[in-house]
């Protein structure tokens, strides 16, 4: 039951999104991020959600899937919304009552912040759907390498990373074991409140933290075997080189930028 | 620096090594390797033999620089294990499996894993991809190359981290309990990649084990029993000496022991027998009254 959690929510694919380069991913994510800030009426948003609505077309991750993502932030869209529609007054007045105003000013400024949200939200999720948990820390290293001038350990951290990525399916089956182990001793795991439930996990963690270290400490004879040495000279089987795709995608972003300040310039703001 | 006592065949040399490992408390332990000398020749399948405690394991620590001798000399191609200047080049000449494959597998996909020792060594990307490649092939496990090592049976796991040893193109593997874990057709499984290294591609191999019927597949066993080397012979002299093989809480192979016992109760079966089909040969014989079919 236990294995069914799925880290990272990587949907392998072999689409135009999946194809590109994970540090060009990363950069085309977080620029995309920005525009979304950067964009300040309804006709410069729509060129940002329209980018998003193709990205996750041609990802072919299902709608069903990125709506899930949402799940988790549902409340802050509401509660955002209903902030900017009873506390703004700019605009048209559309009800009143009592001391509440409903005004233009406050709906379009609540529908713009919710799809501004969603989009974000679509926009950051595509980045793991799409790229594998390996790929993305390989990417981050590399963005990160120049980080190595001033002494930050950027291969160290990408190890300690991947190495978690890799032990945590191993440890979620030793987890499965364990409990197996206890409940067969009679251990009562699924009854009682929240304290008694609680209590009852102390006999599984202690275990899985003992084991933790000892396969801690096998695993570093293993790397100390195969010549690790904190990364220094290291070199990496699996080169990275950007593709046209990523090069395209850079200019469609740039444009994108453009066309956005321009919107913002010639359409007025309403943020 | 090559030692006096090394020849030029010999790959690893102990020279009255003894080795303890750290206390907790103020009483030291006692030693863990009582003056140990053994000369692994190059090319060798040599089978380390003893029951658990015996110090078996403690030798693989020791060849490869892991661990220090606390007295005595270790000589890896004649480099000194003590030097730790030259640490990588032992590693670079001996590597070592370890008993537990899931606690060896560093990377999360199983071509990158046997990249991670070259890819130490500071070598090119091509180079790393063909000798990837090769060594995958070599064990049988091409095609799970873009597998996750978690969803990999105990037999593919362990010959995943025999390949991430041989993309370092070590002289030597040492193998440290390497099937302990494993059902009977991981082992199969383990026991012919190491033939294959050994025989076809001339890697000196030390098998540790507790399995007898692997042992009987080395050119040479040692056995050791409380940190001292007892019996170093071929494994028909050595699976002769059933009295020291039981005294180090050993036991012989199973068609050794049922033919000593037949022998016992009259049946006219011949000394070292060793395998299951040495065994039916010898049988059949005896049925036959000596009347081949």
């Amino acid at each position: 039951m236990i294995k069914d959690i799925t880290i990272g929510q990587y949907f392998p694919g072999n689409s135009f999104v999946h194809k590109l380069d994970p540090r060009a991913k990363l950069i085309i994510t977080f620029a995309a991020i920005i525009e979304i800030f950067v964009c300040k009426n309804f006709l410069s948003l729509a060129v940002i959600v329209l980018f998003t609505a193709v990205a996750v077309i041609v990802s072919r991750i299902s709608l069903k899937v990125m709506l899930k993502g949402l799940k988790m932030i549902y409340f802050l869209i509401v509660l955002m919304s209903a902030l900017q529609i009873f506390y703004n007054e700019d605009g048209d007045i559309l009800v009143e009552w009592w001391k509440i105003k409903i005004t233009t000013g406050g709906v379009y400024t609540a529908i713009f912040m919710a799809v501004r949200i969603i989009t974000l939200i679509f926009i950051s999720s595509l980045l793991t759907y799409t790229t594998s948990p390996t790929a993305l820390t390989d990417g981050i290293e590399r963005i990160l390498s120049p980080l190595k001038l001033i002494k930050v350990p950027v291969d160290t951290l990408a190890m300690m990373m991947s190495i978690a990525l890799r032990f945590i399916p191993t440890l979620i089956d030793e987890i499965d074991k364990i409990m197996s182990a206890q409940k067969a001793r009679g251990a009562d795991l699924e009854t009682g409140g929240i304290v008694k439930r609680a209590k009852a996990l102390i006999p599984i963690f202690i275990p899985l933290f003992v084991n933790s270290f000892r396969r801690a400490y096998e695993l570093a004879f293993a790397m100390e075997c195969r010549c690790y040495n904190g990364g220094n000279h290291r070199t990496r089987m699996k080169q990275m080189k950007l593709s046209w795709r990523d090069w395209v995608m850079f200019v469609i972003l740039a444009v994108m930028l453009a066309g956005i300040i321009l919107l913002n310039h010639f359409f007025g703001e309403i943020i | 620096m090559k030692s006096k006592t090394q020849n030029d065949n010999s790959l690893i040399v102990f020279n009255d090594v003894s080795y303890r490992y750290d206390s907790d408390t103020d009483t030291p332990l006692p030693l863990a390797l009582k003056h140990i000398n053994l000369d692994i020749k190059k090319g060798e399948f040599v089978a380390v033999l003893g029951h658990n405690g015996s110090g078996k394991s403690t030798l693989a620590k020791l060849a490869n620089a892991i661990f220090v001798p606390e007295s005595g000399k270790i000589f890896v191609n004649g480099m000194d294990t003590s030097d730790e200047s030259l640490e990588y080049d032992i590693r670079q000449t001996v590597g070592v499996v370890f008993q537990n494959p899931d606690n060896q597998l560093v990377a999360t996909i199983v071509e990158e894993d046997v990249a991670f020792g070259p890819e130490n060594l500071g070598i090119e990307p091509k180079e790393i991809r063909r000798r990837v490649d090769d060594a995958l092939k070599a064990v049988g496990m091409y095609e799970y190359r873009n597998h996750e090592p978690h969803k990999l049976s105990g037999g593919q796991k362990q010959r995943v981290a025999i390949a991430g040893i041989m993309a370092m193109q070590t002289d030597c593997i040492i193998l440290d309990e390497p099937t302990a874990m494993l059902d009977p057709k991981g082992r199969e499984e383990v026991m012919s990649s190491m033939q294959k290294l050994n025989k076809e591609m001339g890697i000196t191999v030390v098998l540790i084990t507790h399995y007898m019927d692997e042992a009987v597949k080395a050119d040479r066993v040692v056995v050791m029993n409380d940190g001292q080397i007892v019996l170093d012979g071929t494994p028909r002299q050595v699976f002769a000496q059933e009295e020291i093989i039981e005294n180090a809480g050993l036991e012989l192979p199973d068609s050794a022991k049922l033919a000593n016992a037949l022998r016992r109760q009259g049946i006219n079966l011949p000394e070292g027998i060793l395998t299951p089909d040495e065994f039916v040969e010898a049988f059949k014989f005896f049925v036959l009254g000596g009347n081949s079919v």
